[in-house]
């Protein structure tokens, strides 16, 4: 699970004013964890491209349309903020990719652009889609990225009626859910790194600590490590809500704590959540607790190549069933899926989830996240990610072992 | 956090009656956004985009549906007032589905109906899917027309 998309700002504010004031030493020196990461090479990304050019051939599509944004990096290695002035790029069946770019961002275009030499730039008074256009010519059906905005499919199909703009997915979704040993490399340091901000952490909590007290504490771990990230943190009976609440927290003795979300290696992703309990927890809290544990062990037993992605929902979902909850995604119970594709993006394809009969093969990572909800009361989510090899799943990160031992 | 000037429910309301009227002015049968600026704007709620689809359909006629995933109702409804038409779905189950469905109980089932043009390909293209007939629109001239500025950076709203 993760919030990261709006909590980024937020927590980068609060966390700028927490560095000035009150970061503890032992959170403040911690040393960075990035030595010797691997970024994906160019040839890797060449790779990629050629893949996605089969899928595209098999899918009968002559070219995929990209924005800025994950995509577009994982293809490219190119960053692009998305903005009124569209910055797009084309990916055809065959041939190179072509960039069109806003004729007053051409130079750092140039800088940013390592894949393919054909750039076209446009003017003000013109606009992209003519020159857009021009790169489909020949060229029936066109994919587009799933996060390209409508604005962009729509200046393309009034200035070429005639084509067809169908999803993209078959050809991102086929690249993206594959991870290289390269890409399970940077996931790895990425969750390690998030281990260690979120241990650092949770030695501070204290009694009255508000909740962005310890988001603070994370976001100063993560810069100390050397990775960006944040947290969100819910204390007490709004635990229970999957994502939080809007309801200020503080911590108080007895609290259910929940800590979800993660950081950024060379642009991939962790996504780690941690329940235990502040003080001493209740029997009612174990036992929920530990039911938890077992149905994430249940879905990482069930995680083998050539199950499908709706059974290892379904064997966590069991587990919780069986234990006098839900059933299905009633609460109190487990209220979502299971677990989701994770990479360049927090959540991205394929998703652990009733009807998602795509089987696991080797490569695939995601994360094992079977929250128990029970409103009123508290909520407890143990989330690690795992990857799929031949032998079956593996977790990135030591599984929490006990709820008063978050980490061992 | 800082805190900005409470805009009440009432204003709220104006301005999604001034964007019915200019719906009415533009053809449009009905708006389609998905979190951002307009829809803090007009409702004033901020939410986060994920892979989940979380919309509000404002139609010409009657007031406004909200789809959203089922985990997120608790969560949905500290911010969402009046939440009178909230239609949940679950993780199985197709959130264009619940936008159709409660494009048609408002009398959407031809015509024209705009769609933020910040929205993601993958919204507008799981809902015309399901609603191949209807013709969709950009809703910038729409939204311009109605006083709703979309190139504002959303601002801190009913919740975050």
């Amino acid at each position: 699970m993760n919030r990261r998309t709006f909590l980024t700002t937020a927590a980068a504010g609060i966390a700028h004013v927490a560095s000035a004031q009150s970061v503890p030493d032992a959170i403040r020196n911690l040393r960075p964890m990035t030595g010797g990461i691997q970024p994906i090479t160019d040839d890797e990304r060449r790779a990629r491209i050629e893949k996605a050019r089969k899928l595209m051939r098999e899918n009968k599509l002559g070219a995929l349309v990209l924005e800025g944004g994950s995509s577009l990096y994982y293809f490219t290695g190119t960053r692009w903020p998305q903005s009124d002035r569209t910055f797009a790029c084309v990916l055809p069946a065959s041939g190179e990719p072509a960039w069109i770019v806003p004729e007053a961002d051409q130079d750092r275009a140039h800088q940013a652009i390592r894949m393919g030499t054909d750039l076209r730039t446009w003017k003000e008074e013109e606009g992209p889609y003519k020159k857009l256009v021009q790169v489909l010519k020949g060229i029936s059906r066109v994919g587009i990225e799933e996060r390209v905005r409508f604005a962009v499919f729509d200046g393309l199909r009034k200035e070429a009626p005639a084509l067809e703009f169908v999803s993209g997915d078959p050809v991102t979704i086929g690249c993206r859910v594959i991870k290289s040993p390269a890409e399970i490399a940077l996931l790895q340091r990425a969750n390690d790194i998030t281990i260690a901000a979120y241990k650092a952490a949770f030695a501070t909590l204290h009694k009255g600590m508000p909740q962005r007290e310890l988001s603070a504490n994370i976001s100063a771990a993560y810069r100390a490590l050397g990775a960006p990230g944040n947290a969100m943190i819910i204390f007490g009976k709004y635990t229970a809500f999957p994502h939080g609440s809007i309801q200020p927290q503080t911590l108080h003795e007895g609290d259910v704590v929940l800590v979800d979300d993660g950081c950024t290696v060379e642009g991939y992703q962790s996504d780690i959540t941690r329940t235990t309990v502040f003080g001493r927890p209740t029997e009612r809290q174990r036992q929920v607790w530990n039911l938890e544990r077992k149905a994430q062990d249940a879905a990482l037993a069930a995680a083998r190549p050539g199950a499908t992605c709706e059974s290892v929902d379904a064997a966590a979902r069991k587990v919780i069933t069986d234990g006098g909850f839900g059933p299905g995604y009633k609460v109190p119970g487990l209220p979502h899926r299971t677990g989701h594709g994770i990479g360049l993006d927090g959540h991205e394809w394929t998703n652990l989830v009733r009807g998602n009969q795509t089987r696991l093969e080797p490569g695939m990572c995601f994360s094992n996240e079977p929250t128990i909800a029970i409103y009123g009361e508290f909520g407890v989510r143990l989330e690690d990610c795992m990857y799929i090899t031949e032998d079956g799943a593996r977790m990135f990160t030591k599984q929490s072992p006990a709820i008063d031992r978050p980490f061992g | 956090m800082q805190q900005t000037a409470e805009v009440s429910a009432a204003t709220y309301q104006e301005r999604i009656a001034k964007l019915q009227e200019a719906m009415k002015e533009f053809g449009l049968q009905a708006v389609v956004l998905e979190p951002g600026p307009a829809m803090m704007y007009l409702t004033g709620v901020r939410w986060g985009k994920s892979e989940r689809t979380f919309a509000v359909v404002l139609p010409a006629k009657g007031g406004p549906v909200w789809v959203l995933p089922g985990f997120e109702e608790m969560r949905a409804r500290e911010l969402i007032h009046p939440g009178d038409d909230i239609r949940i779905w679950q993780e199985d189950e197709s959130p264009y589905q619940r936008i159709v469905e409660g494009l048609k109980d408002r009398g959407v089932s031809s015509g024209r109906v705009g769609i933020d043009e910040a929205a993601r390909f993958f919204v507008f293209d799981g809902i015309r899917k399901l609603a191949p007939k209807l013709d969709y629109v950009g809703a910038q001239q729409v939204l311009k027309a109605a006083g709703v500025d979309t190139t504002q950076a959303p601002g801190r709203g009913r919740g975050r």
